[in-house]
């Protein structure tokens, strides 16, 4: 029995499950795309109808969007597929996984492809904070599209009970502190009913967390993704002033506070305050039964939050014209009329400035002023911690964050563990 | 799981009372209490999950007895994806999975367990090197074969790696290894050839371990997720459980009365089977020895 024979055996045993993939095989000038979401999300719609508006206009190119889950599951499945040899074209994973993707030899740099005047204009139109984290080594190895920052959500109802302005969030750090000591209601046993801000520190904590340590003036990661500064003061005085919330001020649920709840406990009216991304704008906005306000993150020393979510990244073992035609995409996609439609239809920011000067985006901004703030945080907005070995040295920093949170750790302590750990992790790339 | 706990309570219902080793007096009731105590625990989640699924979202963690009850998840749950064409792709793919592992299986193991051949020891050692390593270490490597085989993105891909089972194979082996030798002299002398005493003699004694494996390897595959998220782009091809990522977008917030219905939904074949099968199950399990 030859290989076709088997292939033809194997097949009638799946019925007609296995047709759609020799079907695909035929057609040459695809470009594989992994989305990082799941099938049948509303999400996989407009990318479909995205995907199908650039083919009506280049009829010899056609994108292929395969939705691959959640990012995490993105990359293992691109990984795989590059290492046995059939990486997607062009995919979306987050800005983080730049150095990681560099280090695997998975992708190629954007600059062969930017050859015009008008290619370099384009590159030098989005926020220059996400492109802190598409740029390495004076080489740019992603396009930023699906992007998010950390924001201030308050429930305005409950701050006119609290006595306070509804239309004023807090502004630094210390009236972030008064606000949440006066929203926080115990019962007559003393047990919290409403606590005054919550801060999710599940999952990913360093996020959340980098909002706090570039308020407080510091920096997580050096450009080059080789060295972190884990143990500086500032990062200490940020992570203690957290712990504090919860520890000394009780204002802040204790212990880990879980990511994916966190909406729904601000929409049952469990926390007057929180801090998550501006991806959950859309949500909010449908979900809470009351008005809510969207404000920058209070100031420590500077302002600051970091940028989060995915680029685009070509991939290194794609034909020479595939890649080309991908670049061609994702040119046709970024254009300021469609990232601002984007950001419309998912809450992402959109990713240029001019993106916000178009009639589209500033009806809507009419509408809805919140859809603004991101673009106000984004001047300053710093890159996402990201190095090489990123898993591993954010989950130093993570299991530092969590331990100092529990209380099994002092701060200082957590944070000089957490950078010892990643100083061992990161010494092979310098 | 409650599977261990509740086997153990089951044959002393079964056998008379004069059982000599049937606990009495104080150590049946801390016994009683024991298995009762475990079974609750082990209901919990899936008590929440009934909860959360059948209320409005605004009671996922509020318990009220007189909270309004509803189907409501359920249709949105169902609507978010394409669940009806899941549940045909993970119903072929154990069946699949299943019928090959039985049938390569069931001769392999008897060629290893009656059969005299050069290098039979050898193999059987193969075969077992083989239960050692995870499958998950093979990921890329059998990525690879189905890419060169053109059969990414079909069932067939999402079973291939599973069919021959090392551990099926070693159980089979065991259990025709306990069949008396003389039952197989005794259909040789009627004149049946070898293929007609192990259809005649070995797998019908061997009817617990089948039930036994076939329950492991249906729930396994029915819950797996890694490889068939891997090796599979279409819905097309996709099983349940990868059709159930919609739900995990921590970007967009998590509502937990539509993932418990979802997961009710696509787990309530398997439990709806087991709870029909329970005493079969438990048994087969008692004689295959499996835990």
């Amino acid at each position: 029995m030859d290989r076709r024979e088997f292939m033809t055996g194997a097949m009638a045993l799946a019925g007609s499950v296995a047709m759609p993939a020799l079907a695909r095989a035929q057609q040459a000038a695809e470009i594989s795309f992994f989305y990082p979401v799941a099938v049948g999300g509303p999400i996989t719609k407009l990318i479909d109808a995205y995907a199908s508006g650039f083919a009506g206009e280049n009829a010899s190119l056609k994108v292929n969007p395969i939705y691959a889950g959640t990012y995490q599951e993105t990359i293992v499945k691109a990984l795989t597929a590059h290492k046995s040899g059939t990486p997607p074209v062009l995919s979306v994973l987050l800005s983080t996984d730049m150095f990681t993707l560099i280090d695997e030899d998975a992708i190629v740099p954007f600059d062969e492809f930017v050859k015009t005047d008008e290619d370099k204009k384009w590159l030098a139109s989005f926020f220059p904070g996400f492109m802190e984290n598409s740029q390495t080594g004076g080489k740019t190895w992603g396009i930023p599209f699906q992007r998010s920052t950390v924001v201030l959500y308050w429930n305005k109802e409950l701050f006119k009970e609290a006595g306070l302005d509804p239309e004023t969030p807090p502004k630094t750090w210390a009236e972030q502190l008064a606000f949440a000591q006066k929203l926080t209601k115990r019962d007559a046993a003393g047990n919290v009913t409403q606590w005054g801000i919550q801060i999710p520190s599940s999952g990913f904590p360093y996020w959340l967390f980098q909002g706090l340590s570039t308020q407080a003036g510091s920096i997580l990661a050096n450009p080059a993704g080789d060295k972190t500064d884990y143990a500086n003061p500032a990062v200490v005085e940020a992570l203690q002033y957290w712990v504090d919330l919860a520890q000394k001020h009780k204002v802040h649920p204790p212990g880990i506070v879980e990511w994916g709840t966190t909406p729904r406990d601000f929409f049952e009216r469990k926390v007057a305050m929180m801090w998550t991304t501006t991806g959950n704008l859309t949500n909010v906005r449908t979900n809470a039964k009351f008005p809510f306000g969207v404000g920058l993150l209070p100031a420590g020393k500077r302002l600051g939050s970091p940028t989060g979510g995915g680029n685009f990244y070509i991939s290194k073992k794609a034909s020479k014209a595939e890649q080309e035609a991908a670049f061609k995409f994702v040119r046709w996609i970024t254009t300021p009329e469609r990232a601002a439609q984007w950001s419309i239809d998912t809450g992402y920011v959109a990713v240029r400035p001019d993106s916000y000067e178009t009639a589209a985006m500033k009806k809507y901004a009419a509408d809805f002023p919140a859809a603004l703030v991101a673009r106000d945080q984004l001047p300053h907005a710093v890159a996402e911690l990201s190095t090489h070995e990123n898993q591993r040295v954010t989950k130093a920093l993570n299991d530092g964050l969590q331990a100092a949170l529990t209380g099994t750790k002092a701060p200082q302590k957590a944070m000089e563990d957490a950078q010892a750990e990643a100083e061992r992790i990161l010494k092979p790339y310098r | 799981m409650s599977a261990a706990a509740k086997p153990a309570k089951l044959p002393a219902g079964s056998i008379t009372r004069t059982d000599p080793y049937a606990p009495t007096g104080l150590s049946l009731t801390l016994e009683s209490f024991g298995a009762i105590l475990l079974a609750l625990i082990w209901v919990l989640p899936l008590a929440y999950a009934v909860w959360a699924a059948f209320h409005p979202s605004e009671f996922t963690t509020r318990f009220e007895l007189t909270a309004p009850l509803t189907l409501e998840n359920f249709s949105r749950a169902w609507a978010a994806a394409p669940f009806a064409r899941y549940f045909l792709n993970t119903f072929v793919l154990v069946t699949l999975i299943l019928a090959c592992q039985l049938v390569l299986g069931t001769l392999a193991a008897y060629a290893l367990a009656r059969q005299d051949f050069w290098g039979r020891d050898v193999a059987f050692a193969l075969i077992l090197a083989q239960l050692m390593i995870m499958p998950d270490a093979l990921i890329v490597e059998n990525y690879r074969t189905m890419a060169k085989f053109g059969l990414v993105d079909t069932i067939t891909a999402i079973a291939l790696p599973y069919i021959a089972s090392a551990f099926g194979i070693f159980l089979l082996r065991q259990t025709f290894k306990t069949v008396p030798k003389e039952l197989d002299d005794a259909a040789r002398v009627e004149g049946a050839s070898p293929l007609q005493v192990l259809m005649k003699v070995y797998v019908p004694l061997a009817k617990p371990t089948y039930i036994a494996y076939g329950l492991v390897s249906v729930s396994y595959h029915w819950n797996n997720f890694l490889w068939p998220l891997l090796v599979t782009n279409s819905v097309e091809a996709r099983p349940l459980t990868v059709g159930l990522q919609v739900f995990s977008s921590t970007d967009q917030g998590i509502d937990w009365a539509v993932i418990c219905a979802a997961t009710l939904m696509t787990s309530a074949p398997l439990l709806v089977g087991f709870l029909l099968f329970q005493r079969q199950f438990v048994q087969s399990f008692m004689r295959a020895g499996i835990k």
